[in-house]
C-alpha cells in the first residue's frame, strides 16, 4: 500500500479521479497489449502457413495417389501448386470454388478442388482430386465433417473414400445401398445413407460446375506450360 | 417449527413424496408387476413366435442381465435384496422387446446394467429414479452401437427367420417410400424391435393393464389421441404416399410404448390431467420425431423427453384443493 | 498472513484435498468438454497450467498495487492476455490440436479455476507460494482431466492417445466420447471420490 499512498498524495485533489486509481489497470493493459502484439506479429505468419498447408500438402496425394505421392515426396521432388479462384454463375447468384492446380516440370498433372455442402449433421468440407481432362477422380478428403459418430462419420476412412480414386467424373455418381458393382456406383456407408448420398451429390455438382471453366479455359494452362517449358 | 400449512393456510401445499404407488406395501408393488408381467404374455409370445430364437436369445440376455445388475447394485448400497419385488424382471422383459433381436449379446448386457445402474439405482432405487430405466438403457446402447442398433442393424439378409430378413416398415419408408400392409403391422409379421411388432399383442396387453387399473388410461388415450391428430394434419398436408395415420398408429413401437413404457407409474405424472398432458405431449414429440428428425422412430426419445418434463407437469397439474382458490 | 497455508501445502492441497474439478468443482466447462481424447484433456491441462502460472506469478507481484473493487478487471487483462498468448502458440506449432480444441482454449478466460487461484492464493501470498500454488492446481486439473479423458478414449474408442490397446473385437462405445458420456464419466468418478474420502473419514479434508 506504501507506493500507493505516496501517489495518491502527490496527486492531490485527484486522488478520487477513477482515472487515477484505475492507473494500474491502464498500465497493464497497455503493456500486455504491446506484448500481444508481439506475439502476433511472431506467430500471426506461421498460423497463416499452416492454415495453408492444410489444403496444400494434401493435394499431391490426391492428385497423384498415395504411392507415387510418397514416391515424389521421397525424391524430394514437388508439385508446383497454383491456387485460383473460380466463379461459377448459377441463377441468381454466384458460387466460387477454390481450385488449386497442380503441375510437375510445367505439365498439368490434375486439379484440386475444395468444396463444401450440407451432410445430415452439419456442413462438410471435401477436397476434390480431379485429373487434367476432368474425366476420373483421383482422390477425395474430408477436411471437415460433424456426421454422427459410428455411422456418417465413416465417410472420413480411407476405405470408403477409396471408392471414389479412378471413378468416372464424366457422369454423375450413384449411391447404392449394397453391392457397387459397376464404376461410377459408390457403396452407402451402412446406416448412413443421407450422408453417403450428401458427399456423393456434393461431387457430382462441383464436377458439373467446374467442367466449363476448368476445361474451356485451357489458355491459362497453355501459358503456364509455355512459361515453364 | 410451526408446519408450514399452518403458517400459511391459503397457500396450496403439495406434499412431495417419492412415488405414491409405493406408500403401501412391498406386496402392492409386487401385484402391479405381477399384473405387468401376465399384460406382456402376449407381447412375449407373439416375438417368440415371430423371431423364435433370436426373441429367446434377447430375453435371456436382458432378463439375466437385469437381474444381475439388480443384485450387485443393490448389494453395493448395502441395501436388502429387492429381487422379489419383480421390478428388475419388468424392466429386463421391456428392454428385450424394444431391442431388435439381431443386436449382439453385449447391446442387452451394457443396456441391462446402464438401466438398472445409472436409469435407477443411482437415483436411490426402485421409485426414486427420473427416466424409465429400460428406455435409458436402450438410449444409451441405441447411441453407443448405432450399427447395431439403427435401422440396418434389424437387417440379416441370411437369416433363416423370414421377418429378420426384411426391412423394418418404419425404415423402408423413411429410405425407400415402401408403405407396409395394415394386416402386417397389425398381425406382426414385419421386422422390428422384438415386442413392437404386433399391434394386436401391444392392446391386448395395454387393454389388460388398463382395466386392472395398472397402467392409467389417461397416458396411452393422450399419447393415441395426440398422433390421430398429427397424423391426420400430415395425412391431409403430406404427399398421399399411402402412409396415413394408421400406419403411424400400428407401425413402430407406438402401440408398445403407450401401454408399457410411457404408463410407467414412476416416471409419469400423478394426477389424470397431468397424466393426459403427459400423454399427449408424448404423442406429439413421437410425432414430430418420425416426420422431421432422421430417425425413422421417435418413442424413446419422446418419452425420456416428457420423462423430464413429469416434475413440471405435477407442478402445473396440482389439484385446487377444497375451499382452496 | 500467518495462518495462510504454506507454499508445500498449497502445492499438494491442489493435487487431491483440494482438487478443482474433483474437490472444488470448478473449471468445468473443460472438464465435461475436451475430454474425449486423452490428447486433448493433455493439451488442455497444459495450457491452463501455463495462464495460470503466469496469472499467479504476475498477480502475486502486484499484489500490494491492487486496489480492491479493481481487481477482477486486473485478473480476467492478465488472464485473457496468457490465453490468446497460449492459443496463438496452439495455432502455430499444434495446428491440428488447436483445430479440435476450438472454442474451449479461448474459453479459458472464463475458468474459475484460475480467477478463483488469483483471488484465493496469488492475490495474498508472496510470487514462490503463487508458482507452487499453480503448479499444484494444474497438476491436480490435468490428472482429473486425464482419469476422464482415459476412461472416455478407451472405452469409446478401444484406444488410448491413438494406440490400440483393446482387442480388435471391442465394440466401441461411441456414447463415451460424445457429450452424453462426459456427464456420465465425470459424475460416476465424482462419486467414486466422494465415496473413498468418506470411506478414509474425510471429515478433516472436506
Amino acid at each position: 500500500m506504501n507506493v500507493d499512498d505516496e501517489k495518491n498524495k502527490s496527486a492531490g485533489g485527484l486522488k478520487s479521479s477513477n482515472l487515477v486509481q484505475a492507473w494500474l489497470v491502464l498500465v497493464l493493459a497497455v503493456g500486455f497489449g504491446v506484448s500481444l502484439a508481439g506475439v502476433q506479429l511472431m506467430l500471426g505468419p506461421v498460423i497463416e502457413g499452416n492454415k495453408l498447408n492444410e489444403t496444400l500438402e494434401k493435394v499431391p496425394e490426391l492428385v497423384l495417389g498415395n504411392l507415387l505421392a510418397a514416391k515424389m515426396a521421397g525424391e524430394n521432388q514437388t508439385l508446383e501448386i497454383v491456387p485460383r479462384q473460380v466463379t461459377v454463375e448459377k441463377p441468381g447468384r454466384n458460387k466460387f470454388y477454390s481450385v488449386y492446380e497442380a503441375r510437375y516440370q510445367g505439365d498439368l498433372k490434375g486439379w484440386v478442388v475444395k468444396t463444401k455442402g450440407q451432410g445430415y449433421a452439419d456442413t462438410i468440407e471435401l477436397l476434390l482430386g480431379l485429373s487434367p481432362d476432368l474425366h476420373t477422380i483421383t482422390g477425395l478428403f474430408v477436411l471437415d465433417q460433424k456426421e454422427t459418430p459410428g455411422l456418417g462419420n465413416k465417410i472420413i476412412t480411407d476405405a470408403w473414400r477409396s471408392q471414389f480414386v479412378d471413378a468416372p467424373a464424366d457422369r454423375s455418381l450413384v449411391v447404392i445401398k449394397t453391392g457397387a458393382s459397376r464404376p461410377g456406383e459408390i457403396d452407402a456407408v451402412t446406416g448412413a445413407t443421407i450422408s453417403s448420398k450428401s458427399v456423393t451429390a456434393m461431387i457430382n455438382t462441383t464436377v458439373g460446375d467446374l467442367r466449363k471453366p476448368l476445361t474451356t479455359g485451357p489458355s491459362s494452362a497453355g501459358k503456364g506450360g509455355k512459361n515453364n517449358g | 417449527m410451526k408446519p408450514i400449512d399452518e403458517i400459511l393456510p391459503t397457500a396450496p401445499v403439495i406434499h412431495v413424496s417419492p412415488s405414491p404407488h409405493l406408500v403401501q406395501t412391498a406386496s402392492s408393488t409386487r401385484r402391479m408387476m405381477v399384473d405387468v408381467l401376465i399384460a406382456l404374455v402376449p407381447v412375449v409370445a407373439m416375438s417368440l413366435f415371430v423371431f423364435r430364437g433370436y426373441a429367446l436369445f434377447q430375453l435371456a440376455v436382458c432378463l439375466g442381465g437385469c437381474l444381475l445388475a439388480e443384485l450387485v447394485f443393490v448389494k453395493m448400497r448395502g441395501r436388502p435384496s429387492t429381487l422379489k419385488d419383480g421390478s428388475a424382471i419388468v424392466t429386463g422383459i421391456i428392454l428385450a422387446m424394444s431391442l431388435p433381436g439381431t443386436a449382439p449379446w453385449y447391446v442387452g448386457t451394457i443396456a441391462a446394467f446402464v438401466a438398472i445402474g445409472i436409469g435407477k439405482i443411482i437415483f436411490g432405487g426402485m421409485g426414486m429414479n427420473l427416466f424409465n430405466p429400460a428406455m435409458v438403457g436402450r438410449a444409451f446402447v441405441m447411441i453407443s452401437f448405432a450399427g447395431a442398433l439403427a435401422a440396418s442393424g434389424f437387417e440379416d439378409v441370411r437369416s433363416a427367420v423370414d421377418a429378420i430378413s426384411q426391412a423394418t416398415p418404419m425404415n423402408a419408408y423413411k429410405i425407400n417410400g415402401v408403405v407396409t400392409p395394415l394386416t402386417h403391422l397389425f398381425w406382426g409379421t414385419t421386422n422390428g424391435s422384438l415386442g413392437e411388432t404386433s399391434a394386436l399383442a401391444c392392446l391386448l396387453g395395454g387393454l389388460y393393464l388398463v382395466i386392472r387399473r395398472t397402467a392409467s388410461w389417461e397416458i396411452p388415450a393422450g399419447l393415441i389421441a395426440a398422433v390421430l391428430v398429427l397424423g391426420g394434419v400430415a395425412d391431409l398436408a403430406g404427399p398421399a404416399d399411402g402412409w396415413t395415420v394408421l400406419h403411424h398408429i400400428l407401425g413402430g413401437s407406438l402401440l408398445f410404448g403407450a401401454f408399457f413404457i410411457a404408463t410407467d407409474p414412476v416416471t409419469s405424472p400423478l394426477t389424470p390431467t397431468g397424466k393426459f398432458i403427459f400423454g399427449a405431449g408424448t404423442g406429439m414429440l413421437i410425432m414430430v420425431l418420425r416426420l422431421f428428425s432422421g430417425y425413422p422412430e421417435g418413442v424413446m426419445f419422446a418419452v425420456l423427453f416428457m420423462n423430464a418434463l413429469t416434475p413440471l407437469i405435477n407442478r402445473w397439474s396440482i389439484p385446487t384443493p377444497f375451499g382452496g382458490k | 498472513m500467518a495462518d495462510l497455508p504454506t507454499a508445500t501445502e498449497r502445492f499438494i492441497n491442489g493435487i487431491l484435498p483440494e482438487n478443482p474439478v474433483y474437490r472444488q468443482l470448478l473449471g468445468l466447462c473443460p472438464t465435461l468438454a475436451v475430454t474425449n481424447s486423452l490428447k486433448a484433456a493433455i493439451t488442455m491441462a497444459g495450457a491452463v497450467g501455463f495462464v495460470l502460472l503466469c496469472a499467479n506469478v504476475i498477480t502475486s507481484l502486484i499484489r500490494n498495487l491492487l486496489k480492491p473493487h479493481l481487481r477482477i478487471v486486473v485478473f480476467t487483462l492478465t488472464i485473457a492476455t496468457f490465453v490468446t498468448i497460449a492459443d496463438r502458440f496452439l495455432a502455430a506449432y499444434l495446428y491440428q490440436m488447436s483445430k479440435t480444441l476450438g472454442p474451449y482454449i479461448p474459453l479459458i478466460i472464463v475458468n474459475c479455476i484460475i480467477i478463483c487461484r488469483c483471488e484465493v492464493c496469488a492475490s495474498k501470498q508472496s510470487p514462490l507460494v503463487a508458482a507452487t500454488d499453480a503448479v499444484g492446481q494444474s497438476l491436480g486439473f490435468g490428472i482429473a482431466l486425464s482419469s476422464i479423458a482415459a476412461i472416455r478414449e478407451i472405452l469409446g474408442t478401444g484406444a488410448l492417445l491413438g494406440l490400440r490397446i483393446m482387442p480388435a473385437s471391442w465394440p466401441d462405445w461411441v456414447i463415451m466420447v460424445l457429450p452424453p458420456g462426459a456427464f456420465l464419466t465425470f459424475g460416476l468418478l465424482l462419486g467414486t471420490v466422494n465415496w473413498i474420502t468418506a470411506r478414509r473419514g474425510g471429515k478433516k479434508t472436506a
